[in-house]
């Protein structure tokens, strides 16, 4: 009870904890201890009990369901979509909270031009310096805003970094051997996708739909470095947890929607590229392989095959729970809406165009 | 205990990360084969910046809260979090793939991912290198299925040939031999099989290398083949590539 009361009193006092520190060596709170600690076993007991005659009962039929192949293949790939996004969303986080802790406030905003309609072509065509797949794109961006770019400028950024960068480019170019206007297409079709979407959140966007969470502070006491240790596990493990949750949704699609559903829909130029896009949406295959998939689905015309390129790094279930998680259940949803349809029209510009 | 829950999941991560990539090739089941330096990297760091966490936590609580204050607020601002009501609620969802990793390990993607593919279409070529003038020749699946179906000077006529992959059994008695090819990871997985007539197949998803001709007769997809002889052989360590047999006694 005695520790209650004191953190009460910190918390509404703001007293540093060093003056209590002393007070809590007292048998007042090795009783409150004992206390606790016996609690914690009575329930962790009681939750023993319960979760061993659950699996008694269950465990027989939940084996079973264990070897069942759709939720091995269903595990499977949950656990290779995590796996090959983790790396990224390091490396994101790594950029992210360094930018947070060690790039001083106002540097950024100074490098981009000060109208936001001008800021935004750049920060798209900047995307091309990031190289690695959406996963890392995510918290970068959401850095880029906390640390005063203009959301337009930073949202393009966010969209064009997965699509446009060189790692991407060359592999589309390996998927497509011998067809350079593939690689061209795609460059293009993913330049204006991301230049639109900032342009129209400049006339569009509402600033309350973006709920950035509010980064660590620095300062106060804890040196940059510690800030950055803070900043980088703070937004790895929420970020993470997200990944997961996306990775989770792609494993589901993945092995509910029957492969051969797709061919029904190749014969019909039209149809065959928002359906396209849609594939790209739920299967959420990473930016550097997603040519592969795009080259193997020999069915269907250039066309949908670029709207499945374009719109795969911009918006797919991995990174709609990515969104959520770093700017709000509100804003992910409008912008991944809108994001699909400018993509899907873009694409079919730029594919009735060049291919 | 609330305050280790972060440290957990980065060393529980990182673990399940140094587990699969670095302590075997299980990562080989999920990712290519070049992410493997990420892999092991990222573990590291994961691990480092747990074991720091925790680090900070314990010399917190010993030596005379030096270190509260800060941790402190870092739980405050967890909390005030406008949009999702806790940061680490998410986080837990880590701990799913990490125990899968380190626990039981998923395998790889087999017969039910093949027999749900129902296109199994074929890639267009032209060019085709002549085939090496050995009596039997050890080809990829792919390489197989290419030829059989896109070479118009019918380069396996009369050739007897070795395929390696693991068995996908059809309805009524029928049976492929198949493998799944992975360019990323194996959300982005293909599938490459080959009907087998001739000999009976062993259980699903049995490794197998099997020998026989080209059965030319048809130009369907997949490709068919008459297999003369079959043997059952490990699963390879790359489950994905898709690699011709080495040369059999």
């Amino acid at each position: 009870m005695t520790e209650e009361t004191t953190t009460t009193v910190r918390a509404a006092e703001n007293v540093p904890r060093r003056t209590e520190e002393p007070r809590r060596a007292g048998p007042g709170a090795w009783l409150g201890l004992l206390v606790r600690i016996v609690g914690a076993l009575l329930v962790g007991g009681f939750a023993l009990v319960f979760v061993g005659t659950a699996a008694l009962v269950a465990g027989p039929d939940l084996l079973a369901s264990l070897d069942d192949p759709a939720f091995q293949a269903w595990r499977t790939v949950l656990v290779a979509v995590a796996l090959q996004g983790m790396p990224f969303l390091l490396l994101g986080t790594v950029l992210s909270a360094a930018i947070g802790a060690f790039v001083p406030d106002r540097v950024l905003s100074r490098l981009l031009p000060r109208n936001p309609a001008l800021a935004v072509p750049i920060a798209g065509a900047a995307g091309a310096i990031l190289p690695g797949c959406e996963c890392a794109s995510v918290p970068v961006a959401a850095s880029l805003i906390r640390r005063g770019v203009a959301p337009a400028a930073a949202l393009a950024f966010l969209l064009s970094a997965p699509a446009v960068n060189p790692v991407v480019l060359v592999a589309t170019s390996i998927a497509f051997p011998g067809r350079p206007e593939m690689v061209i297409a795609r460059l293009l079709a993913s330049l204006a996708t991301s230049v639109v979407m900032g342009w129209l959140w400049l006339r569009a966007g509402r600033p309350e739909w973006l709920r950035l969470a509010p980064a660590p502070r620095r300062g106060e006491g804890g040196s940059r470095l510690e800030a950055f240790r803070r900043g980088l596990q703070h937004d790895f493990l929420h970020a993470g947890g997200f990944l997961v949750l996306g990775a989770a949704a792609a494993a589901t699609f993945n092995v509910a929607v029957p492969p051969s559903l797709l061919q029904t829909f190749a014969g019909s130029p039209w149809l065959s590229v928002p359906l396209l896009g849609a594939l790209a949406v739920i299967l959420s295959i990473c930016s550097e392989a997603d040519a592969f998939v795009a080259a193997s689905l020999s069915g269907f015309s250039p066309t949908s095959r670029l709207a499945f390129m374009v719109v795969g790094p911009m918006v797919d279930l991995k990174l709609i729970a990515l969104q959520a998680g770093t700017f709000g259940r509100a804003f992910a949803a409008r912008f991944s809406s809108a994001t699909f349809s400018t993509a899907v029209l873009c694409s079919a510009l730029v594919g009735w165009w060049l291919l | 205990m609330k305050r280790f829950l972060p440290a957990a999941l980065l060393v529980l991560t990182g673990s399940a990360l140094l587990r699969v990539s670095l302590l075997s090739d299980l990562y080989l089941r999920y990712v290519k084969e070049g992410l493997r330096p990420f892999l092991i990297i990222c573990g590291a760091v994961l691990l480092l910046l747990g074991a720091a966490d925790a680090l900070l936590h314990l010399r917190g609580t010993d030596a005379d809260g030096t270190g509260h204050p800060e941790h402190d607020e870092g739980e405050h601002e967890d909390h005030g979090h406008a949009h999702s009501g806790s940061g680490l609620r998410a986080a837990w969802l880590l701990a799913v793939p990490a125990l899968l990793l380190l626990v039981a390990a998923p395998p790889a993607l087999g017969s039910y991912t093949v027999a749900r593919d129902g296109s199994g279409t074929i890639a267009k070529r032209t060019t085709f290198p002549p085939l090496p003038p050995q009596a039997t020749l050890g080809l990829s699946l792919t390489d197989f299925t290419t030829r059989a179906v896109w070479d118009d000077k019918e380069s396996l006529k009369g050739r007897t040939v070795h395929l390696q992959g693991f068995v996908t059994p059809e309805p009524g008695g029928a049976w492929q031999l198949s493998r799944v090819i992975v360019s990323c990871c194996a959300a982005d997985a293909r599938v490459v099989k080959v009907e087998i007539h001739g000999v009976t197949a062993p259980a699903a998803d049995t490794w197998v290398t099997v020998t026989g001709t080209w059965r030319t007769a048809t130009r369907a997809q997949p490709p068919a083949l008459d297999a003369t002889g079959l043997t059952v052989i490990p699963q390879p360590t790359h489950p994905y590539r898709d690699t011709p047999p080495s040369p059999q006694p």
